[in-house]
């Protein structure tokens, strides 16, 4: 994964390795293995024109730019591969500023496949993953926030995740950490003003109001801080833990969700005694469904073990399917694993609902949704996912309305620094403390680098732009 | 016939105002052979707009020039007659000092300072023209000056301070003259001459108010401003020598020292007040009838005036809603009955000033005896400089002052100070001295004005400096300690002093750190002094309750009271200095990789084309450098840092290694 360099940080980690500047053709297929109607294979790099050229008997100098074109595609040995389109876009308007050749053949693994063996025998390389967007950032295309996104977006597993790495894609994060920049700044202003030209005839200092500007960038702050929750459920999928007695039929559920046999499925309780994880789509979201142990009232050793487990899978759940036998329904709970049943993150699952006679179900007074389903007849197993998609949509954070953002580890490190410094210069500008008026302004400023490393560096001038726009101040 | 003037000079300066002075007398303190050329002896050091020393930021800047061996500090407080400590009532850190200066003395001493300096030929001549020859790979080099008098002199470098005279037109109403100051001339041609060696030059404008005649003004409608009590001087007179302090009646061979008080007046003694009034609303009307007439509301001046010192004009018509503005009426000296009316800048006629004067409550029967005007000037983008205010365009050329776009006297001084000593170490061949933006205000003034650029007459602020919490005023000489030495600034006996002062300032934090009152002394069982300290601040809040609530062992209640000071307000704001200091050592890390003189942008594949052209113009000389000039992404940064990486590599490949010959 390539890593987002700060301007200060000089960790080899953070410094792109210097074969970036190699000039090196890469190639690579750009759309999903398999088969498919049309697959698209791109290449970047100074030997696109002279390959184009080469390859579909062209003049190098008279090539079609941006204009699609069919032609056949034939291997250095002669041999026909494919019909295909082909476009050359000649740098630096491209994405990555390089020249580059985009290929559709057939969607044919094999085709391409022998496509690509001939462009890597015509001189070309495999492109690294990621490479397309690391060029793309250091030819200054994207800034380090889009290139995240981009990076966000190669690894979307679920519409979800794609819908906010694009949105992140085209600005939408700068723009929020902007707005919370161009806030803090006038807070600065408001109170430079006061240090920087004492003898001007100034209105009076209102520490209440700096305050109260200052608590509103505070909440802007955390609010934005509170989507990496969201970032990571959309990137890593969201933990779902299948809980519930041994022989509820947990395992069968995840089975019959997943759609192929994957836990070991037996009549004897109890037979899930580690756990099981297994990643699926569900609407538009990625699940991470954890099978876990049985929750045994009289529990063997090798049983305890595996309820220990449940138990940490338990505490960091974001979504619990609680499974009961609807034949023989137990709410009693140990509350140990109790006290994790928070509602909003919990769905009671009535399985075995076939079994029931008459289809009479108990009802009962919790405060989760239940659904009741049959893993093996597959009852009510749709509308149990229209169920887990609902209540996951209710995660995303609503602070930002339809412009859903979701911030990275590295955004949020930046965060939580600006945070705790907002933090500590409301605190300093508090009646009770009264701190020297150039601390709140040591704190501002270093809430405005942290927000810098995510929008890029907060030049001091345009404090004093907003200084002297919003006081008279001249003698 | 080979005299002391057709000998060849080290440097020469052009241009005797405050960066001019500065420049000469580093120049000459530091060993060079130096001559200051000045188109009228007359107006040495003139203050040309108001009659004062320090200030926000300024002030700072002046305790930095004395810690650096420069003049303006002991200048100031010797012919200063009101001092205020401005932001008293804040942390130390935004404490600045200011005084209302004598015009006249302040010049004098000055001039006399400049003729009994070893070392320094003064002379009278304007600079006409630069002298080039072509030194190899086609590069210019400056070494010597033409003068309107037919004089060549030859140097080895020049320092160019010309303020505002190049090309200066002032502007009263539509009445236009040409000069850099009322009274005085414009430098036309030497601007050609920078032309003609590939310097851009640029116009500013700036402006200044009218000065009344005391009798005419009624005091009692007034307001007045005094002094302190205890005035806060510039220069560090705890570690200066006991050099002569003297009134140039008194001649500098029979100075006297400030112990001795045998001065003309004593430095802080017998101030005189300012006086504070306001505009009214017939001023307000006045002004808008008369819009059209203002040289700059009418279209006349094509240079930008800087937003912190707007004109009349500009605050009433930008701030409609403010009613009134406040005004100060300042002394220009003790044997004068001038004033000079801060905050009433204006290039209105002179017919409109007047009745705009004396709408106001204490001036109804004022007199004018200069009128107020706005002036026009080249100035040399800095951006063409290198940190050590030498060219980029011609070898030897040095800038100061404000023909780089700076405002100010301090600013002009300063810059004068680093370009004076940088011009004398170029001809020995050493490395220049160049003051980094967390040690000093003068390390950010030239690195903003070397990186950035500026598109108004800048103008230094304590905001502009990301670690001002470090500047404060009291420890300049601290601060500046090892440049102070390596650059031999100061003599040996006060560096001496300073050293024994930074010793006893860092045994201290460490002892109050460490130990506990014992029985007996206030505090007992709350932790080490320090704590206490500390505790006391946040309590009380302010640095002034802590030193008068005289907390500490016997030992450092003993210690000079600044020192003290230094003391309590590290241990006070420890906290908040370590940070700064943590991001500092962050800073120096990418000020720590060297852009390569020779190095070529544009060679560099995948630059923004703005970042290139922005670098290939500015030349930055580290990567800090790089990353501060305003429009470059971190993403740029990343590009440069791995083409400098890239590089390397390949030096380190074609060479062999060195280390087995």
């Amino acid at each position: 994964m390539f890593h987002s360099p700060t301007p200060y940080a000089l960790g080899s980690e953070a410094v792109p390795a210097a074969t970036d500047l190699s000039r090196d053709t890469i190639a690579a297929l750009a759309t999903p293995t398999g088969s498919s109607a049309l697959a698209v294979i791109r290449l970047s790099g100074p030997a696109c024109r002279g390959l184009a050229a080469e390859i579909f008997g062209r003049e190098p100098q008279q090539l079609p730019v941006r204009r699609p074109v069919y032609a056949s595609y034939r291997s250095m040995s002669g041999q026909m591969l494919d019909d295909l389109v082909w476009v050359f876009l000649p740098g630096p308007r491209t994405v990555t500023a390089e020249d580059t050749l985009e290929l559709s053949p057939h969607g044919n693994p094999l085709i391409v496949q022998l496509i690509l063996d001939d462009l890597f025998k015509r001189g070309c390389r495999p492109a690294e993953p990621g490479e397309f967007t690391r060029r793309s950032f250091l030819s200054g295309k994207i800034d380090l926030t889009q290139a995240e996104a981009v990076m966000d977006l190669i690894h979307a597993r679920s519409e979800r995740a794609l819908a906010v790495a694009q949105r992140q894609l085209r600005g939408g994060l700068g723009r929020v950490v902007e707005g919370l920049i161009a806030e803090l700044l006038v807070l600065l202003a408001r109170i430079e003003v006061y240090v920087d030209f004492p003898d001007e005839d100034l209105p009076p200092e209102d520490r209440f109001e700096v305050i109260a500007a200052l608590r509103e960038v505070l909440r802007g702050t955390k609010q934005l801080l509170a989507t990496e929750r969201f970032g990571g459920l959309l990137r890593d999928g969201v933990k779902t833990v299948l809980l519930g007695a041994p022989n509820a039929g947990k395992s069968s559920l995840l089975n019959a969700l997943v759609g192929r046999s994957r836990a070991l499925v037996g009549p004897e309780p109890g037979t899930t005694r580690d756990y099981l994880e297994e990643r699926l789509k569900i609407g538009p979201h990625l699940l991470r469904l954890v099978d876990t142990a049985g929750l045994n009232p009289l529990p063997g050793a090798v049983e305890r073990q595996g309820m220990a487990k449940t138990l940490e899978c338990l505490m960091d759940a974001d979504l619990v399917l609680w499974v009961l036998d609807a034949a023989n329904i137990t709410v009693e709970l140990d509350p140990v694993y109790a006290k994790h049943l928070v509602a909003g993150k919990v769905i009671v699952v009535l399985n075995k609902a076939d079994l029931v006679a008459g289809g009479h179900i108990a009802s009962l007074a919790l405060p989760h949704p239940i659904k009741a389903v049959s893993a093996m007849t597959g009852l009510g197993l749709v509308e149990l996912g229209l169920e887990i998609t609902q209540v996951i949509d209710r995660f995303a954070p609503d602070a930002f309305g339809a412009a859903e953002l979701a911030v990275n580890a590295r955004h949020a490190e930046a965060l939580r620094r600006a945070e705790v410094v907002l933090d500590t210069a409301a605190n300093g500008l508090s009646a009770e403390n009264e701190y020297p008026i150039e601390l709140i302004s040591s704190d501002l400023r270093s809430a405005l680098d942290a927000l810098g490393e995510i929008a890029g560096r907060v030049d001091h001038e345009r404090m004093l732009d907003a200084l002297f726009s919003n006081f008279c101040i001249g003698k | 016939m080979r005299d002391n003037l057709t000998l060849p000079f080290d440097v020469i300066v052009c241009g005797a105002g405050h960066a001019g002075c500065e420049a000469a007398l580093a120049s000459a303190r530091t060993g060079a052979r130096t001559l200051l050329l000045t188109g009228n002896l007359d107006t040495v050091a003139q203050m040309s707009c108001n009659p004062a020393i320090g200030g926000q930021a300024k002030g700072q800047i002046v305790r930095e020039i004395d810690a650096l061996g420069g003049e303006m500090a002991i200048n100031a407080d010797v012919t200063g007659i009101q001092f205020r400590l401005l932001n008293e009532s804040k942390g130390p850190a935004v404490q600045s000092p200011r005084a209302q200066c004598d015009k006249k003395a302040y010049q004098f001493r000055m001039k006399h300072t400049l003729e009994i300096q070893p070392n320094l030929q003064l002379f009278q001549a304007t600079v006409t023209g630069l002298i080039f020859e072509h030194a190899a790979a086609g590069a210019r080099r400056v070494c010597g000056v033409r003068t309107n008098l037919d004089l060549e002199f030859c140097s080895q470098t020049v320092v160019v301070t010309t303020g505002t005279f190049l090309r200066g037109l002032m502007h009263i109403g539509q009445n236009k003259n040409e000069g850099g100051r009322l009274g005085d001339f414009s430098a036309k041609t030497l601007s050609a001459s920078f032309l003609e060696a590939g310097i851009e030059l640029r116009r500013l404008k700036t402006g200044t108010p009218p000065r009344l005649a005391g009798r005419s003004i009624d005091f009692s409608r007034m307001e007045p401003q005094y002094g302190d009590a205890r005035p806060t001087l510039f220069a560090f007179y705890d570690t200066r020598d006991a050099e002569p302090l003297f009134h140039v009646e008194q001649g500098a061979g029979n100075g006297v020292t400030l112990r001795e008080e045998r001065l003309g007046w004593t430095p802080g003694r017998d101030q005189v007040p300012c006086w504070m009034t306001y505009t009214t609303d017939r001023t307000a009307q006045l002004v808008r009838d008369n819009l059209h007439l203002s040289a700059m509301y009418s279209g006349e001046i094509e240079g930008v005036g800087p937003r912190y010192c707007p004109s009349i004009e500009d605050k009433f018509v930008r701030f409609a809603d403010k009613p009134r503005h406040l005004l100060f009426l300042e002394p220009e000296g003790r044997s004068t009955n001038e004033f000079y009316i801060n905050g009433l800048s204006t290039s209105l006629p002179f017919a409109v000033q007047v009745q705009m004067v004396r709408s106001i409550p204490g001036l109804e029967r004022a007199e004018l005896l200069r009128p107020a005007y706005a002036v026009e000037y080249d100035f040399a983008p800095p951006t063409q400089l290198y940190p050590s205010l030498e060219s980029k365009k011609v070898e030897h050329l040095f800038f100061a002052g404000q023909i780089n776009g700076t405002s100010g006297y301090e600013e002009a001084a300063g810059q004068g100070l680093i370009a004076g000593v940088n011009a004398a170490r170029k001809t020995r061949g050493e490395s220049p001295l160049i003051l980094g933006r967390h040690e000093a205000y003068i390390g950010v003034l030239i690195d903003d004005l070397v990186t950035k650029g500026t598109t108004e007459p800048y103008r230094m602020f304590t905001s502009r400096a990301e670690h001002r919490l470090l500047f404060n005023h009291g420890s300049a000489e601290l601060r500046l300690l090892n440049h102070a030495r390596e650059g031999r600034l100061i003599s040996p006996s006060r560096l001496a002093r300073i050293e024994a002062k930074a010793g006893r300032i860092n045994q201290w934090l460490e002892i109050l750190e460490r130990m506990r009152p014992v029985a007996g002394e206030l505090g007992v069982g709350e932790g080490t002094w320090a704590d206490l300290l500390r505790r006391q601040a946040a309590k009380g809040g302010g640095m002034a309750e802590i030193q008068a609530a005289s907390i500490g062992p016997a030992g450092f209640l003993e210690l000079p009271e600044v020192e003290r000071v230094e003391v309590c307000y590290r241990i006070v704001y420890a906290g908040y200095l370590a940070r700064e200091q943590r991001q500092v050592a962050k800073l120096l890390e990418v000020e720590k990789v060297k852009i390569p003189p020779d190095f070529d942008f544009s060679a560099v594949r995948g630059l923004r084309a703005e970042s290139r052209s922005k670098w290939i113009d500015a030349r930055p000389v580290s990567v800090g450098q790089a990353g501060r000039i305003s429009g470059v992404s971190p993403a740029d940064l990343s590009v440069l840092l791995v083409a400098l990486e890239a590089r390397r590599r390949d030096r380190l490949a074609a060479v062999p290694d060195q280390r087995l010959d």
